[in-house]
């Protein structure tokens, strides 16, 4: 269980590291196929560039509207401390639970999005993946809450 | 417990302690509040009826906004697709086509929808002041039978 918990741990934290650099810094990743040969492209502004996942959070239309833009700001790099916490094994226990609590808020945010039939990018991963919000989304963020929850649970600080 | 809550509280705060600060000094900084959202000026837009007639005209570059599935999904007849979310990785593609000049009009999905407006505003930062937009393009344009398109070419 200790090695399950330990590969848990960094596959959640990497998930969030990355989750939160692709959005901070605005990553694009770019595969081009050309005959055989494909070519990935991978673009980042080199300082914090939040107005693209600024835009997309504002998509989920969720008031008030006027703080969409410090949820921007303040999201990822929580996310990013989180994760890398998770990953290093510092105030595991603490930073699973604060994972669990951005996974609850995801939830509610695609749940509404879902439910109001709302045509918009998750923006999960900022622009590097397209998915749109939909129940699929939802149900992969129902098998990280159980992920989450269970280190939440299991881990110790 | 009592420890846990705390330190999960410790984590958020320093989140957001760094999320400002990494905004505050980026020189790509984001205002802290988002303005409230007006709807399109009239003079910004076109009617059905306006755009139909830019279209048999020829001389109109129309920009799709949604994101690429969408576009392939199908999409308003000779349209090039610009995907706002992607825009960094497409301009340059579509610029080749367009002259500072160019009458556009941008259109993505919806009453509501913003990314034909977040379209307008990067391509007025470029140099570009012939854009306007269809409001709920897709939608108002198929479901008056104008000719569309599907697959990822115009």
């Amino acid at each position: 269980v200790k090695t399950v918990n330990l590969i848990l741990r960094w596959i959640v934290g990497g998930m969030f590291v990355f989750a939160a650099v692709v959005k901070i810094w605005n990553v694009n990743i770019n595969p081009a196929h050309e005959g055989a040969n494909v070519t990935v492209t991978i673009r980042a502004s080199a300082v914090p560039d939040l107005k693209t996942f600024a835009d997309q959070v504002a998509n989920y239309r969720v008031p008030p509207r006027e703080v969409t833009n410090l949820v921007a700001m303040t999201l990822p790099w929580i996310e990013l401390v989180a994760g890398l916490l998770l990953i290093g094994g510092i105030w595991k226990r603490a930073s699973a639970v604060v994972i669990s609590v951005l996974v609850v808020v995801f939830l509610i945010a695609i749940g509404q999005a879902v439910a109001r039939g709302l045509n918009i990018s998750c923006g999960c991963f900022g622009t590097v993946e397209g998915r749109k919000v939909g129940v699929v989304a939802l149900a992969q963020d129902l098998v990280l809450l159980g992920i989450t929850a269970w280190l939440a649970w299991r881990l110790e600080d | 417990m009592w420890r846990t809550v705390q330190r999960a509280l410790i984590i958020a705060l320093a989140g957001t302690v760094l999320g400002l600060a990494a905004n505050a000094v980026s020189p790509r900084r984001i205002p802290y509040l988002m303005l409230p959202q007006a709807p399109p000026k009239a003079q910004d837009t076109v009617t059905l009826s306006e755009a139909r007639d830019l279209w048999s005209g020829g001389a109109t570059f129309f920009l799709d906004a949604r994101a690429p599935a969408d576009y392939a999904a199908g999409h308003i007849a000779g349209a090039v697709s610009l995907p706002v979310e992607e825009f960094d990785d497409h301009y340059p593609q579509v610029a080749a086509m367009l002259t500072p000049n160019a009458i556009i009009v941008a259109y993505c999905d919806g009453q509501e929808c913003d990314l034909s407006r977040q379209l307008m505003d990067k391509l007025r930062e470029r140099g570009y002041h012939n854009i306007r937009l269809l409001v709920n393009g897709w939608t108002v344009w198929h479901t008056a039978g104008l000719p569309t398109h599907t697959g990822d070419q115009p």
